[in-house]
């Protein structure tokens, strides 16, 4: 019996993660594959990259939160329970993401598992179980970080307008760009995989190391981006300007966009692996330390749960949004997703679970405040809030009712 | 979820904002054969070109409705709802004052003294020339968007905003020209002299507008 659940919970698990992976990947290339600087097919293999390193080097802080500090272990009757628990949220996530996509509804990865987590914890000891400072923070977190996405987003824009396309050679300004943004980037994704990461690959450096080992990185691969940058250039006449300037941008919306990705496995592969890890530790060791680390396969076949999403019919989605969504030129969508990935980033480094679509959606609000779209209706947050409101109780009800159905079938 | 972001974006106003500046022109464009059908005493003349005006001065109107419908509260935009509404009612004024030239000139069949054509006719070139101006300057509109409204082009823009407030100040003194040459006229039928004066205040307050118009969008521009 023991067996067959393990099985049935690694199932489940790659299963949700297979979801992410089909449905929110596009997040982070849709745009860049939209505006025509990069072609589909390195998208894909891009996203998967990035997707994977991102889940595998940092995604084990937001996977430890979902895991072991929501609910305590202790608060169960018996592990086996705790494992059974963790198993029915994540089928019922896996559900109501497919029920909700099919039915054309957004959806949040990262609210249908929490709102599962806490659903079946309620239902086996009550509500006295749940951390509920915890929650609170995390709820914080969801109402906090699409505002920090917005101010990010929000500067970047601003200093977009303000460097380039207000300076006295635009063009000029717009090519010294890409490696300084670039490199940014890359110095804050080294930051997140070396500064306190994976132990077992020796990855945990402390800050000073930290700091400087990044600086290192983003140096050099800023050099080699300048390097190739100023073999590229040519001389351009006054009426192309803007649109040559936009072509620059498309270079670096490529660096951000597989930024994002990474931030977007970072944190949502949690969503799958976290109650996975809960799960299989209660039901293979019999024992649960809060504080035992992820294991590293674990994080691999999330992170390759999700490439796998992407890879059968994630890309389908990549496509279509790219088509539809003409008004994120690539100053714009670098601008929306650095905001974006930062903060998605920093938050997973923290142990913040936040959806990222929330993020998205205050970074394009945060674009709009610097004056990069024509109209921006603001009814599309009212839709959020509902799916939000929606999505927590109907998850957690689908985890306590299929936490029962366990139960039975388990004899527990 | 991502399928849903593109419900983010609403309409920009600015297309319709640039057709209708375009229907505008449209009617300022028909003053001067108006202003030549009033100067060879052609009524019937006039009495056709006024229905052809108040129809595309209709025409305007709908344009101008089309816009305020791409603007609902619920609409976060890149400028100030304020200033794109005044830009547009400066810009109806325009129309509305080409229909009041178009009007006046059918209320009598006028007999112009032969002194005062030249002058006249001066006026209404150089209002005409204004609002030409104006149109090039709003057909900008879409490229400033898309470059938010910042950098070269905000700053070429402001440059013919310049220009075409300078044309207005030529139009007001040829419009003073006239004045005081028709008013100096030893003998001029003074029914005939009110209907001049009614068509050169519709003149300068098509040039007028179109001034006031090139200031909203210099606010758009500076603002914020």
């Amino acid at each position: 019996m023991t067996v067959f659940l393990l099985i049935f919970a690694v199932a489940a698990g790659f299963y949700m993660a297979w979801n992410i992976g089909a449905n929110d990947c596009a997040n982070a290339m849709g745009t860049v594959v939209g505006s025509g600087s990069v072609s589909l097919r390195k998208a894909i293999i891009l996203a998967a990259i990035f997707e994977f390193a991102g889940a595998f080097l940092v995604g084990s802080s937001v996977a430890d939160t979902i895991k072991g500090n929501i609910v305590p272990v202790e608060s169960f009757a018996s592990i086996q329970l705790f494992s059974l628990g963790m198993l029915a949220a994540l089928l019922a996530a896996s559900l109501w993401l497919n029920v909700a996509t099919a039915m054309g509804q957004p959806v949040s990865t990262t609210h249908a598992i929490i709102g599962a987590v806490v659903g079946f914890a309620v239902l086996a000891n009550g509500p006295g179980c749940v951390r509920w400072s915890q929650m609170g923070g995390i709820a914080a977190s969801w109402v906090i970080s699409p505002v920090v996405g917005a101010l990010l987003a929000y500067l970047a824009y601003a200093c977009v307008r303000r460097f380039v396309l207000n300076s006295r050679h635009p063009v000029f300004m717009a090519r010294r760009a890409v490696p300084v943004a670039a490199g940014l980037v890359i110095f804050i994704m080294t930051m997140s995989v070396v500064f306190r990461g994976l132990p077992k690959l020796r990855l945990d450096m402390s800050l000073p190391q930290a700091l400087l080992t990044s600086a290192a990185v983003a140096f050099v691969a800023g050099g080699a981006i300048w390097l190739n940058v100023r073999a590229n250039r040519r001389h351009v006449l006054l009426k192309h300007r803007y649109a040559v300037i936009e072509s620059w941008f498309g270079r670096l919306q490529l660096v951000t966009a597989c930024y994002m990705a990474f931030a977007h496995g970072a944190n949502d592969v949690a969503n799958a692996i976290g109650p996975l890890a809960g799960a299989i530790e209660g039901l293979h060791k019999g024992t649960l330390t809060a504080k035992a680390p992820i294991p590293p396969w674990l994080l691999a076949l999330g992170g390759l749960g999700i490439v796998m999403g992407l890879a059968t019919y994630g890309y389908k989605v990549i496509e279509s949004i790219g088509k539809r969504i003409t008004e994120i030129t690539p100053t714009r969508g670098f601008s929306a997703e650095l905001g974006t990935a930062t903060t998605v980033l920093v938050c997973s480094k923290l142990g913040l679970p936040i959806s990222t679509t929330f993020v998205i959606v205050g970074a394009v609000m945060g674009v709009g405040m610097a004056r990069g779209f024509a109209a921006l209706d603001l009814r599309v947050i009212r839709k959020i809030f509902a799916s939000w409101l929606v999505t927590i109780p109907i998850s957690a009800v689908l985890s306590a009712i299929l936490f029962q159905l366990l139960r039975v079938i388990a004899g527990r | 979820m991502m399928r849903r972001l593109d419900s983010l974006f609403g309409r920009s106003p600015f297309e319709p904002l640039v057709e209708h500046a375009r229907k505008v022109h449209q009617c300022v464009e028909m003053v001067r054969p108006i202003a030549d059908a009033v100067l060879a005493s052609d009524g019937e003349k006039c009495r056709q070109l006024q229905h052809e005006m108040s129809k595309t001065e209709y025409e305007a109107d709908l344009l101008k409705d089309k816009v305020r419908e791409a603007l609902p509260h619920r609409y976060f935009l890149p400028v100030d709802r304020e200033d794109i509404a005044n830009f547009l009612r400066q810009m109806d004024r325009i129309a509305d004052d080409a229909e009041d030239f178009a009007v006046a000139s059918t209320l009598r069949t006028l007999r112009v003294p032969q002194e005062l054509h030249a002058d006249f006719l001066a006026l209404v070139d150089k209002v005409v020339q204004v609002s030409e101006a104006l149109l090039n300057v709003a057909e900008h509109l879409g490229q400033l968007q898309k470059e938010a409204f910042a950098g070269p082009e905000a700053q070429e823009v402001t440059q013919k905003i310049r220009q075409v407030c300078f044309m207005e100040w030529e139009s007001d003194k040829l419009s003073r020209k006239l004045a005081r040459h028709y008013y100096g006229l030893d003998s001029i039928d003074p029914i005939t002299l009110i209907i001049l004066e009614k068509l050169s205040r519709a003149l300068s307050g098509i040039a007028d507008h179109a001034e006031n118009v090139g200031k909203n969008l210099r606010l758009m521009i500076i603002r914020k």
